[in-house]
């Protein structure tokens, strides 16, 4: 409950976001802070400067682009995106939003902290990557866009390095999807999670808490026998914990995977 | 602007100016408990589970817990002792007492204070939204029962 | 005077609803409310003082080590650092803490700080204070611990080999063991057509987690040498009891005070161990000291519920479904220390043959010590777990003998004209009818359409099944059952104290020697005052919580075991009845009259039959206390009355183990619908209702607020809340995040019903019913058992925690917990 000593600064811009990211390698961005402060708070992490982001404005809002696509500033919050009428251009982005942890949580945390801390347990990184939404990174060299399926790396670990910055990301127009979890009860720790997006001719199937970075799989057809074949070709090799066993996470793997694609396809 | 691990702050706390100088580090609930003395607020988790701390910054609701005292530099904050004028009860407080939506309190003015950020947002909530609305507020005396039933009366 | 308002009695469903004349009965608006609402409760952590310092304890990161050294000079050069505590310190500062058991649990030496060794993770090895809660901790990240690992046991039944001991001087794990024999077990079994057993069951460790932690702020007064405790501890008495010898003080140098504690549930019942360190600190470093427990303390390092496996259930039941009774071989793990225990080893006998008419019962119980957190009284406190085995006993057996599970309980239930009922050990059950609750239940829940909801279920591909918890809440304990553990211990009976007095300007002030948690305390205690003494609730001001210096206490106060309603309001009655006496004495002398022709009505004592000759409740006061020349001087009355409760118990017989160990059985009656997802497990409590009948209700409202809160409390426990260890002896779920307690979408529909059969045994014929025996739990593995196997057919459910991946696992391999169970038929 009680953090470590940390040097605090709240920058206007990027820039300056990125020049005091820059000065000290033991400096975090800090966004929502609503798994951050945990962390800090059981010290499990104590960076030495928290680069506060709130105030950048260029960082927030929602645009819906004349071709469709959804532009979200990386200090969106999950609440910001249930209430934009924009956001629904792509409705499955607000219904996962409002199965992130609570109201307060959802009030402050932010699509970017979602995605760049990429705990496995988290709902955005697998429904980003089935999807195909493209992230957008600056850092001292310029910027970068990475797509989803390359942005995540490890646990906690994503493509925006030291010194980088996640700013916006991009998520193409599409309704054909589908999203299926089984927390702990009904809104706790998530056991497993599965995105689904079809296209006419594509299936893309994310799924989450099976491994370090969500889990891409591309069905040759939505029939339940080729989605089943994409999950066992998988060999998934979850991890277990108090939670569940290796063996349910790849059972429920392969059932969450056929009712995501099930409800995508619904929405065709 | 540079790293600053001490800084002064001024808050606005139920109409009230403070200004206080603090450890970066302070969380924004140590700091209104303890520097500001408004104990209402409560502490029942580390991991940000429980929402006993939960508080409304600039309109929004919140946990303090997850959130540093540096953050809420300039913030108008709501809390529970915020609640009642001149000692009257609202009517939510009203009916959290009329229907016993409270045993030990302890969660109550957290709980308290998702309610008022659910309906101000919504007049008139249906079960399931009053459920979603406090989902985040840990009760282990009641069950939520009545304190469901306490929400949907002060709506009415 | 004020007004009061009463609000009607809302219509909780059934039966005896006539509305009771006077106060006693109705929902009056609670008393604590109006401060807790506004945030103006005064709880443990937000009592300050000047110069006050923070305290953090240095935890054991092992579950058994050796401690080799404990360095502090480091954190002691950090800035803003007042001081520290070592075991070492402790060892020579304070007696281990007074054990309650017989040898080998007798020898265990258990003190502050851990001495020498630690025995779970979160042991705390040392104390640090500090001038910030923060500093308080950074500096106890740098006390430099060394310690060498020992191997640990983790699990009850390998602790019994003692292949690792916990404790040396003890030379054994086995803090208490012994075999209880009623009636006579052998003769059943050969008189049985049908004989059921079951290999094994097991009641998961978990606990009811109040939403505040521990904690405390110590003052020590240098000139009188007394300590201030300012709490949440729920039984001072027996705290005082436990740290005045360690601290090698008197019991009056300890001072509790608490006003607002943010819930209990037993949890908070054995806090000396931090106390006395923080009593500790608070002389050496001559400041106020301030402990906060945080989330993840409580769940490492404070208490647990008792863990129990049973082991070779025998039931001799008859062709009919009557069951005789039944054996098991019960292992109790209580963590590294017993502290309360061993008194989970006899609380469970309050309720030997559960609900039930079963007369031969041999139980042999052994409670051993494991590398894992200690344990304490968890709501529903040993009970909880028996009638667990007793509600799976009957649902097993009904299973596997292809009978109505709610047919069986009816045909082996205590019947209502059995009443007051002596079980198979000498336990008096006051009154009840189950048949008639269970009844209620069934009708809440729909049960004649239960073969409708059934088929619905399935056709949307869930597997539906319903469940029945039947359980007792014994309440008002007789202490005298500590002896049949340990015949050299001197406890007894029972007792709770109040004091009501009449003040200068008329004011009805009242003191309670409980220990208030949520329970409404100073609403109820006003009910019996005000309609004892003729006022108002709103006239009777009850001091909020407790304070040793109120001389309110007695040697069992407190607020735990399920008897505020029965010991508590006992003791205000007594307390009120005298000083209606006293004032219609004083009125008496005052008219020249008798005090037989006085009445108290009205906040006024007058002369019957005539309203004219009357005194308001300020004239008495204010005669007595500052104008009392001229009385007569035999008057003999104070206006400041304090009554000692003491229910009425014997020693029980320690031979045979036998006697009467509790005053009251409130009656929990639910019933509960599950709908399974067999794909994955997960599963949905989709009806739920909760009967309750304590007797004679206070409170209406306060009543079914406990029955709502118990019953969320059992379904935590039953879905998803269990304390697991890893393999090194780590807690796996060490806060919110990990242990999922029902969240607000979580809770099923609940509905309640009641009857009241009033208790002949206590004051006011009500029942102590806080703790609501863990009916949920027993409610939810009924209901799963229901819809997994059915018919000797199918999985049993074995364990009291069945979360989603435990029904799923249950699906996939039904044959290996079948195996479980055999029946033999003669």
């Amino acid at each position: 409950m009680l953090l470590r000593e940390v040097e605090y600064a709240r920058p206007a811009r990027v820039q300056e976001a990125l020049r005091l990211l820059g000065a000290n390698d033991g400096a975090r961005a800090l966004a929502g802070g609503q798994t951050l402060i945990n962390v800090m708070k059981a010290r499990a992490a104590s960076p030495d400067v928290l680069v506060d982001l709130a105030d950048i404005a260029e960082l927030r809002g929602i645009e819906l682009g004349s071709d469709g696509t959804l532009e979200l500033g990386a200090m969106t919050t999950y609440t910001d995106i249930i209430d934009s009428a924009e956001a629904r251009a792509r409705p499955i982005l607000g219904e996962v939003c409002n199965q992130i942890a609570d109201v307060q949580v959802r009030n402050r945390g932010t699509i970017g902290g979602n995605v760049c801390s990429n705990d496995p347990t988290n709902h955005l990184p697998p429904l980003l990557v089935a999807i195909g939404a493209t992230m957008t990174i600056v850092g001292q060299a310029g910027e970068r866009s990475v797509p989803a399926d390359e942005f995540f790396l490890g646990v906690y670990m994503t493509a925006a390095g030291p010194g980088e910055l996640l700013t916006k990301i991009s998520v193409p127009p599409g309704k054909s999807d589908g999203f299926a979890s089984v927390p702990i009860g009904k809104d706790g720790t998530c056991i497993v999670n599965v995105a689904a997006s079809l296209t006419n001719r594509t299936a893309r199937l994310a799924i989450g808490c099976v491994d370090a970075v969500p889990v891409l799989l591309t069905p040759d057809s939505t029939e339940d026998a080729a989605v089943r074949k994409a999950v066992h070709d998988a060999n998934l090799d979850p991890p277990w914990d108090v939670h569940a066993s290796a063996e349910y996470r790849r059972h429920l793997a392969e059932v969450l995977a056929l009712r995501a694609v099930a409800q995508a396809a619904e929405r065709r | 602007m540079d790293p600053v691990s001490r800084k002064t702050i001024t808050v606005d706390v139920n109409g009230e100016r403070y200004e206080r100088e603090l450890d970066a580090r302070r969380l924004l609930i140590h700091f209104i408990r303890d520097d500001l003395d408004l104990t209402g607020s409560h502490i029942g988790c580390d991991t940000g589970n429980c929402g006993a701390c939960s508080v409304l910054v600039d309109g929004t609701l919140v946990k303090s817990c997850m959130m540093l005292a540096v953050q809420a530099d300039g913030a108008k904050i709501e809390t529970v002792e915020g609640l009642a004028a001149d000692g009257e009860l609202n009517g939510l407080q009203q009916a959290f007492s009329d229907h016993h939506a409270l045993q030990c309190g302890y969660c109550t003015p957290g709980m308290l204070m998702s309610a008022t950020a659910l309906l101000r947002e919504n007049k008139s909530p249906s079960e399931d939204e009053i459920r979603k609305g406090i989902q985040g507020n840990i009760c282990r005396c009641t069950g939520y029962v009545n304190i469901v039933e306490a929400i949907r009366a002060a709506a009415q | 005077m004020t007004e009061t308002t009463v609000t009607p009695e809302r219509p909780l469903v059934v039966e005896s609803g006539e509305l009771k004349p006077g106060f006693i009965g109705q929902n009056v608006p609670r008393k604590e409310d109006k401060r807790l609402v506004q945030g103006e409760g005064v709880f443990f952590d937000d009592v300050k003082r000047h110069e006050m310092g923070y305290v953090q304890f240095v935890r054991s990161p092992y579950a058994h080590a050796r401690i080799k050294s404990v360095d502090v000079s480091k954190a002691l050069e950090l800035d803003g650092v007042y001081g520290t505590l070592t075991g070492d310190e402790v060892a020579i500062l304070t007696d281990p803490f007074f054990e309650l058991s017989t040898p080998p649990g007798a020898n265990i030496k258990d003190y502050a700080l851990a001495v020498g060794r630690v025995r779970h993770v979160g042991d705390p090895v040392a104390a640090v204070v500090a001038r910030t809660r923060e500093l308080a901790r950074d500096a106890a990240e740098l006390v430099e611990v060394e310690y060498d690992p020992l191997p640990h046991v983790l699990d009850g039944e390998e602790s019994l080999k003692d292949e690792v001991v916990l404790h040396e001087e003890a030379g054994s794990n086995t803090v208490w063991s012994g075999v209880f024999d009623w009636g006579d077990f052998d003769a059943a079994l050969a008189d049985a057509d049908h004989v059921v057993r079951i290999e094994r069951l097991h009641f998961d460790r978990f606990s009811s987690t109040p939403l505040e932690c521990s904690g405390c702020l110590v003052e020590f007064n240098r000139g009188t040498g007394q300590w201030t405790i300012h709490g949440n501890h729920q039984m001072p008495g027996v705290g005082a009891i436990w740290m005045a010898p360690a601290l090698r003080v008197g019991i009056d140098k300890l001072r509790f005070v608490s006003q607002d504690i943010g819930g209990g549930f037993g949890n908070k019942i054995t806090l000396h161990p931090q106390y006395t360190a923080c009593c500790l600190l608070a002389r050496k470093l001559n400041r106020p000291v301030q402990w906060t427990e945080w989330r993840t303390d409580q769940h490492t390092a404070n208490t647990h519920g008792n863990e129990r496996t049973f082991l070779d259930v025998t039931v001799p039941v008859k062709a009919d479904g009557t069951m005789l009774g039944f054996s098991v071989r019960a292992i109790d793990d209580c963590g590294a220390f017993p502290r309360y225990e061993p008194l989970g080893c006899i609380i469970w006998a309050q309720v030997t043959p559960g609900c039930y008419r079963w007369r031969n019962v041999r139980v042999d119980f052994t409670q051993v010590c494991t590398n894992k957190s200690p344990v304490a009284p968890n709501r529903g406190y040993s009970r909880m777990q028996h009638l667990w085995l007793t509600e799976r006993i009957v649902d097993i057996v009904a299973s596997e003998l292809g009978m109505d599970p709610i047919e069986v309980r009816k045909k082996n239930y205590v019947k209502h004209e059995e009443f007051p009922y002596e079980t198979p050990n000498g336990c008096i059950y006051d009154s009840g009818d189950y048949a008639r609750c269970l009844d209620i239940a069934l009708d809440l829940i729909g049960y004649d359409s239960l073969e409708e909801k059934r088929r619905d279920a399935e056709s949307r591909g869930k597997l539906f099944g319903i469940g029945i918890g039947s359980t007792l809440d014994s309440g008002t304990n007789n202490f005298g059952q500590s002896m049949i553990l340990n015949p050299e211990l001197q406890f007894s009976g029972n007792n709770e104290v109040a004091t009501v007095k009449l003040d200068i300007f008329g004011e009805v002030v009242v003191t309670l020697g409980t220990v208030p948690q949520g329970q409404g305390h100073e609403t109820t205690a006003s009910q019996v005052v005000a309609e004892i003494l003729g006022c108002t609730p709103d006239d009777v001001n009850v001091r909020a919580g407790h304070d040793t210096y109120w001389n309110s206490t007695a040697g069992f106060s407190g607020t735990y075991a399920s008897q505020f309603a029965v010991t508590g309001l006992g003791a205000v009655k007594g307390a009120a009845d005298k000083l209606a006496g006293e004032m219609k004495q004083l009125a008496a002398a005052v008219f020249g009259a008798s005090p037989d022709d006085i009445e108290l009505v009205e906040s006024l004592a007058r002369i019957k039959g005539n309203p004219e000759a009357a005194l308001p409740f300020m004239a008495l006061g204010a005669i007595l206390n500052a104008n009392n020349a001229g009385l007569p001087p035999e008057l003999d009355i104070t206006l400041n009355v304090r009554h000692v409760y003491r229910p009425a118990f014997e020693k029980p017989d320690l031979e045979r183990k036998f006697g009467n160990l509790t005053l009251t059985y409130a009656t929990q009656i639910h019933a509960c619908a599950v709908e399974i997802d067999p794909e994955t497990g997960v599963y949905e409590i989709v009806d739920y209702a909760a009967v309750d009948d304590c007797g004679n209700r206070i409170h209406p409202q306060i009543v079914e607020g406990q029955v709502h809160g118990a019953t969320a409390q059992a379904l935590g426990a039953a879905t998803h809340e269990i304390f697991t260890y890893d393999e090194e002896g780590n807690l796996l779920t060490p806060n919110f995040y990990d242990y999922h307690v029902p969240h607000a979408l979580d809770m099923p529909p609940m509905k309640t019903g009641f009857i009241e059969s009033e208790s002949p045994f206590t004051p006011l014929g009500a029942k102590g019913m806080g703790e609501g025996g863990g009916a949920g739990i027993h409610a939810v593995c009924a209901a799963l058992q229901n819809a997994v196997g059915r018919r000797g057919e199918g999985p049993i459910v074995w364990r009291s925690c069945n979360p989603y991946e435990g029904v799923w696992e249950l699906l996939q391999k039904p044959d290996e917990t079948r195996k479980l169970v055999s029946v033999e038929s003669r």
